[in-house]
């Protein structure tokens, strides 16, 4: 399973499947006078052939590992929804430090001071962007 | 002489002292970015896109294109000096890192920034010609011709950018689908929602593009965890009268081959790189010496690779067709504020036409004026570490993603499309051609259900038109070539460890 050739094609055919079963739903008309449906589910079908055609050459074609590192990704995603959460509950400049401190857990090395000096900065930034180029930042 | 009036009217437009600090603006902006590891021109301008509302639009358009151009520049410096090339500037690490292994960046510097010169300055008189005329040829073109240069662009893009036509179409398809989500503006339907009524208005392209091309990049830099090493070589600009005078052929070969390539669909600065590169390797007078480090090898890509970032402009700005996902890109924000590009926009808007031409001048000689002579301190940018500009980077994405519509639930989409995104780069999918397609999509089906109720539902008015049927007959004969060539590789290679067609050819990244 661990091919990312064939992962690729699954993947294809599951995001066709997710726009094509979701087309149905939609009237599709005919092709003089098309639904809202028709169009996305002709994309769709040619995506789930193509996604065919890749997994069916992953057979074919020498295996490739597929490097996938989950924990990365979780933080930096995880610092994004946390801003925004933050941002949304308490202020922008709350949110700006959260995403800093929580961010640099995927970095190389942890610095509490290194990260006190960059939300600083960011700040900073945020609040020129407000006064200068009249970004309607919610920042307190 | 008409031409010379406009471009005369352009400079007027450009030489405003607002218009003079966009252009430096951008082309600094897109120095550093080009220079900087985790972010290309795509993101860049998908970044600074919401900080260009409150600017007016003849200066936001010329801003924007600074940003591309300079950021084009930045790429070869870092590619010439430390072999890290982030977007576009491949053919630049062959000889210009000789070069620079033999103790001569600076020479190799000054030839990138005078060929970049040379060939903007070709490009812009190839601009100023065709983009006219070609203007008036789009009038030709019906709701069938317009799919079938879609689904040229398509094929092309799919094939330059990512060097396999099934993984490029893939991507395009993805991006077509995702710019069905929102309402239908036929029958006014919501489709693909969730019920979520944010997601009414359609995904935004900031999102999609912060999220594909900014959050994986960084993610894929962290789990790399490379240590970059600064550049603390010495650099000795300027050449002797030798060494200048073997610039301007080759510079000038290659501006012809890039202002050429990149008007062509799918075509732009990647393609025209390899193209000048292999020309000056067959006729260049110093042929022999190309490979080790030769002043033509990097004069000809320098000068394409600029001269193509321009013509680009030349699809967009008069048929309204993008040709690749930058240009999709400028698109977007051409269309944000309020400004359809097509065939009526020159004749429309001539102040922001010529304008961004004459801009496209100044800011050659920005690059020239400040980045040649300050590229050692460009280069401390380098001595940033990546602990300290991935946090600034996420702020910016986050900044750049909620001022779209001052709205906290965007973060979440674009923390989706990083995710996505994430997953795609791992599958060795390019998301260049998503982009294309999401702002094709709309576009594609509009003209598709227009061209289906003018023909009562007959395919027959795509082959019976001679533009549409010449382009479909193109793809098809594109694609059967694909396939054909990939049986007679599979019947060559011994089963079953074949390397697929994919990876038997060199990745290029998306210009």
């Amino acid at each position: 399973m661990n091919d990312r050739n064939l992962v690729r094609g699954l993947v294809l055919m599951a995001i066709s499947l997710a726009f094509g079963l979701e087309s149905l739903r939609y009237p599709i008309g005919t092709f003089s006078r098309a639904g809202a449906g028709l169009f996305p589910l002709m994309v769709s079908s040619l995506l789930l052939a193509i996604g065919l055609i890749t997994v069916v050459r992953s057979r074919f074609v020498e295996r490739v590992h597929l490097d996938f590192q989950a924990k990365n990704i979780a933080i930096i995603l995880g610092s994004l929804c946390g801003f925004a959460l933050v941002s949304h509950f308490l202020n922008m400049t709350a949110g700006i430090a959260f995403m800093v401190f929580s961010a640099s857990f995927a970095a190389t090395s942890y610095s509490v001071v290194r990260n006190l000096q960059v939300a600083a900065g960011l700040i900073a930034v945020a609040f020129a962007f407000q006064k200068l180029l009249g970004l309607n930042l919610p920042l307190y | 002489m008409d031409v010379l009036h406009n471009l005369a009217f352009g400079f007027e437009h450009a030489l405003t002292w607002q218009n003079l600090m966009f252009c430096a603006i951008g082309c600094t902006v897109g120095t550093l970015v080009g220079l900087l590891p985790g972010l290309g021109p795509l993101a860049t301008i998908s970044l600074l896109l919401p900080l260009t509302y409150s600017i007016p639009t003849g200066g936001a358009l010329i801003m924007l294109a600074g940003i591309y151009y300079g950021a084009q520049y930045g790429d070869s410096v870092s590619a010439i000096t430390m072999k890290i090339p982030h977007a576009s500037s491949i053919v630049a690490c062959i000889d210009g890192y000789q070069m620079t292994l033999k103790g001569k960046t600076g020479l190799a510097l000054f030839t990138a920034g005078v060929s970049s010169f040379i060939g903007g300055t070709v490009a812009i008189l190839v601009l100023s010609f065709l983009a006219p005329s070609l203007g008036e040829v789009a009038f030709l073109f019906g709701p069938a011709d317009y799919c079938a240069l879609m689904l040229v662009g398509f094929v092309c893009v799919s094939f330059v950018t990512t060097g396999s036509l099934l993984n490029g179409l893939a991507m395009c398809l993805v991006g077509v689908l995702l710019g069905q989500i929102g309402t239908d503006v036929n029958s006014g339907m919501p489709r693909f929602t969730l019920d979520l009524p944010f997601l009414a208005d359609g995904v935004g392209i900031v999102s999609i593009a912060l999220g594909c091309f900014g959050i994986a990049e960084i993610t894929k830099n962290l789990d790399n965890r490379e240590e970059r090493s600064p550049f603390n070589g010495k650099i000795h600009l300027i050449p002797t009268w030798a060494e200048f005078k073997r610039i301007i052929p080759s510079a000038l070969r290659g501006s012809v081959i890039g202002s050429f390539l990149g008007i062509l669909p799918g075509g732009g600065p990647v393609i025209a790189q390899f193209a000048a590169y292999a020309i000056d390797k067959k006729v260049s007078k110093y042929k022999h010496e190309i490979g080790s480090g030769a002043i033509e090898g990097v004069a000809g890509q320098a000068a394409a690779d600029e001269a193509a970032a321009r013509t680009s402009f030349i699809p967009l700005m008069s048929i309204g067709i993008p040709e690749n996902a930058v240009m999709a890109l400028m698109m977007a924000a051409f269309i944000i504020k309020g400004i359809q590009p097509g065939p009526n926009m020159i004749s429309g808007h001539p102040d922001l036409f010529w304008g961004l031409v004459a801009s496209m001048w100044v800011g050659n000689c920005f690059l020239i004026i400040l980045n040649v002579p300050l590229v050692r301190y460009w280069l401390s940018v380098f001595k940033i570490p990546y602990n300290v500009l991935f946090p600034s980077i996420l702020f910016f994405c986050c900044i750049g993603t909620y001022s779209v519509n001052n709205n906290l639930d965007d973060i979440f989409i674009t923390a989706a499309f990083g995710l996505l995104g994430y997953i795609f780069m791992r599958l060795e999918l390019d998301a260049a051609p998503l982009m294309l397609g999401f702002i094709l999509g709309p576009m594609l089906e509009e003209n598709f259900r227009r061209a289906m109720l003018l023909s009562r539902g007959s395919f027959m008015s795509f082959m019976s038109r001679p533009i549409s049927g010449t382009l479909l007959s193109l793809i098809g004969v594109f694609v059967a070539w694909q396939v054909i060539s990939f049986f007679l590789q599979a019947r060559k290679a011994p089963a079953p460890h074949r390397l697929s067609p994919e990876l038997a050819q060199p990745k290029l990244a998306e210009e």
